[in-house]
């Protein structure tokens, strides 16, 4: 990332990323600049995004008192009145003690253009904060409870005060919370690029205007970057950049709750595509990375009480032996014979005994990977076909944790982390090779 | 004496010469023909199968899963030496059609008119053959991976069933096309596809009836299924 912040003149030359809609673009005008500017992506989130629009608009007036800022609001065409509830929004700062306020929070509550997604309304996001000569920014999600005024400066501090570029979030969550981050994204994204960004898809982030440029620039916005790999995508494209990384404690993050198996196989194919898709773009970054750096993690971390987690392993490793009676042929093809051979045994062991260690699961994503990068077969289906094998190893790492606290089970994705960047080698080496037939 | 010899045994022979005579320039244009189509069918042939080589057709078949398909049904053979020997059988049968039609005899004639009409037909019954193939191998992976992390216990037979049910619509259409018992396919293929449906609804209807109408219901009421306690979050 360059040093230089950009000037009023260079926002005015650059072309359009995405239109903005006619009031939105008089909004923006009539702003003219900010420093600092925090968006809302939203989709029908009427119940709970006016509680982070109060604790957004608290931690700007708390924090940030002598800064122009601005709230953005960008919905995907809501029918529950999420508009009306940002705008409805208000924070009694008497309340809460804030006195030191120089200036009313603006607000621009704007619809998005494009394919539908979260990536879509980050990008009209990110218009807004070039348009505005952002120079801070910070996106949260709509549907967080457990969001404090404390998190915009956590997000935005390291940037405007210490010069970061990025600053990607550090929650505590319970061992079993996160499980496609702890066994596949935070261990293969820390193997790849170097750094260890303990929550790569978060979905809080804070990043630089410059950062923002870079993001615009980026040819993704009709791919699926624009529906829901964007986190992963941010996150990759900001180390691979060469941006300043960094991270902020934010305690626990508890949001709305999703029907847990709605839909595995496409939130794994898509998150799992982004990264395979990264992977692709940014080979000659990671092949020449070798081991990890720690990450600087900003603010006072301590235990908090987390969420409590069932978990139905029965369930989880009768679905990988249906996979593994039903798919084996397409599993030879992504995997390989002789590690699909290494796979049979599991198809009759007991619940107990049922394992998928670290150096199988570490090679099993890595062949997933290279068949994705040779197109062995329709990347949708390789993809969606891995989703048994990942409930195979949920299991194994809920089973070999079942006993362990938090902290210790932090432990166990420690020991599958170096098992991926052990196994690296093994990845570049194959990466340019011709695909097994 | 002398005149039956030249009349009854002599003349015929001298007639016969002269009918040997009269055709023996279209057999020879006949032979150079065939053999010089031999030759360049070989030469097609060997030049297409390279090409196919170098342009790396067996590796693009093998991600499509067409060398695996040919595998199981016993052909030996790579996708480029296929398409090869196709080309040389092409033109080996041109050929021939060719030397034929130099003997200039009217039968042969009009069956190299007909063959000559007939070749669309074929080509596009070919490429309904096929894409219909192809297509049926992509909808029963897609319906097996599906049907598996649906946790669908029959999902090989979903998938099968899906397969079977292309490659059947993809033969009635071609042979419709290629005009061989056009009412018995169209017919037939009817009867055959709405008897699995209806064998489908019966056996759906019947045999899984609870869960018939827990779909139905939690379809129409747009209620979720209630599951053992696992609210794993996996993001």
């Amino acid at each position: 990332m360059g040093s230089d912040q950009r000037g009023p003149s260079d926002v005015q030359l650059m072309k359009p990323s995405v239109a903005l809609t006619p009031e939105t673009e008089s909004r923006v005008q009539a702003i003219g600049e900010v420093e600092i500017l925090v968006g809302i992506p939203s989709y029908n989130n009427a119940d709970t995004i006016g509680h982070v629009v109060r604790a957004v608009s608290a931690g700007l007036a708390k924090y940030f008192p002598d800064r122009r800022a601005v709230l953005v609001n960008s919905d995907g065409g809501s029918s529950d009145g999420t508009p009306d509830a940002v705008s409805r929004a208000v924070v009694d700062f008497g309340a809460l003690l804030i006195s030191d306020q120089q200036s009313r929070l603006q607000k621009i509550i704007t619809p998005y253009h494009g394919i539908p997604g979260k990536g879509s309304a980050f990008r009209t996001i990110f218009e807004i904060a070039r348009r505005l000569n952002a120079r801070a920014c910070a996106v949260v999600d709509s549907d967080l409870r457990s969001i404090t005024p404390e998190w915009i400066e956590l997000l935005l501090r390291p940037i405007l005060d210490e010069n970061y570029d990025y600053v990607a979030p550090y929650y505590l969550r319970h061992k079993y919370d996160g499980t496609i981050t702890n066994s596949i994204v935070y261990p293969l994204t820390r193997a790849l690029y170097g750094q260890r960004v303990r929550q790569p898809i978060g979905g809080d982030f804070g990043f630089s205007g410059r950062l923002t440029d870079h993001y615009l620039d980026q040819h993704v916005w009709e791919s699926d970057v624009a529906r829901f790999g964007i986190d992963i995508w941010m996150t990759t494209e900001a180390i691979a950049s060469g941006a300043r990384v960094c991270q902020s404690f934010l305690g626990a993050k508890i949001h709305n709750p999703k029907d847990p198996a709605s839909d595995l196989a496409a939130m794994l194919m898509q998150v799992l595509g982004a990264v395979f898709a990264l992977m692709e773009e940014h080979h000659s970054v990671w092949s020449s990375r070798q081991d990890s750096t720690p990450v600087k993690v900003f603010g006072f971390q301590y235990e908090v009480g987390v969420e409590p987690v069932n978990v139905n392993v029965e369930r989880m490793i009768a679905a990988f032996q249906q996979g593994l009676a039903d798919l084996a042929p397409i599993w030879e093809q992504v995997l390989g014979r002789e590690m699909t051979a290494e796979l049979m045994p599991l198809r009759t062991v007991s619940s107990a005994e049922f394992r998928i260690p670290d150096d199988l699961w570490v090679r099993v994503i890595y062949e997933a990977a290279l068949a994705y990068h040779a197109c062995l077969m329709p990347r949708e289906h390789l993809l969606k076909a891995l989703t048994p094998l990942y409930l195979g190893r949920t299991a194994t790492f809920v089973l070999e944790t079942q006993g362990l606290t938090t902290v210790e089970a932090e432990g166990r994705i420690e020991q599958l982390c170096l098992a991926y960047e052990s196994r690296k080698s093994y990845l570049v080496e194959r990466w340019n090779h011709k695909p097994r037939t | 004496m002398k005149d039956f010899f030249e009349t009854a045994l002599l003349a015929p022979l001298e007639q016969l010469g002269r009918q040997v005579l009269a055709v023996l320039p279209n057999v020879l244009a006949m032979a150079i023909i065939v053999g010089f189509g031999f030759v360049a069918a070989w030469g097609l042939g060997q030049t297409v199968e390279r090409l196919l080589r170098v342009v790396r057709l067996d590796d693009f078949c093998n991600r499509l899963g067409i060398n695996a398909a040919l595998a199981r049904g016993g052909v030996k053979s790579d996708p480029s030496h296929l398409v090869g020997r196709t080309a040389y059988w092409i033109v080996i049968a041109f050929a021939v059609i060719a030397g034929l039609g130099a003997l200039n005899l009217q039968p042969i004639n009009q069956f190299a008119q007909s063959f000559l009409a007939y070749i669309p037909h074929l080509l596009t019954a070919s490429v309904i053959l096929i894409a219909g193939y192809l297509l049926s191998n992509f909808i029963s992976q897609g319906v097996l991976i599906t049907a598996v992390n649906a946790g669908l216990p029959p999902a090989r037979l979903i998938a099968a069933m899906s397969r079977w049910g292309v490659q059947l619509f993809a033969l009635a259409m071609a042979l419709e096309e290629l005009g061989i018992a056009q009412s018995v396919v169209v017919v037939g293929f009817g009867i055959t596809f709405g008897g699995i449906v209806f064998a489908s609804g019966l056996a759906f209807g019947l045999g899984a009836k609870d869960l018939a109408k827990e779909y139905l219901e939690r379809t129409l009421s747009n209620r979720a299924r209630e599951r053992p306690p696992d609210d794993l979050r996996h993001l």
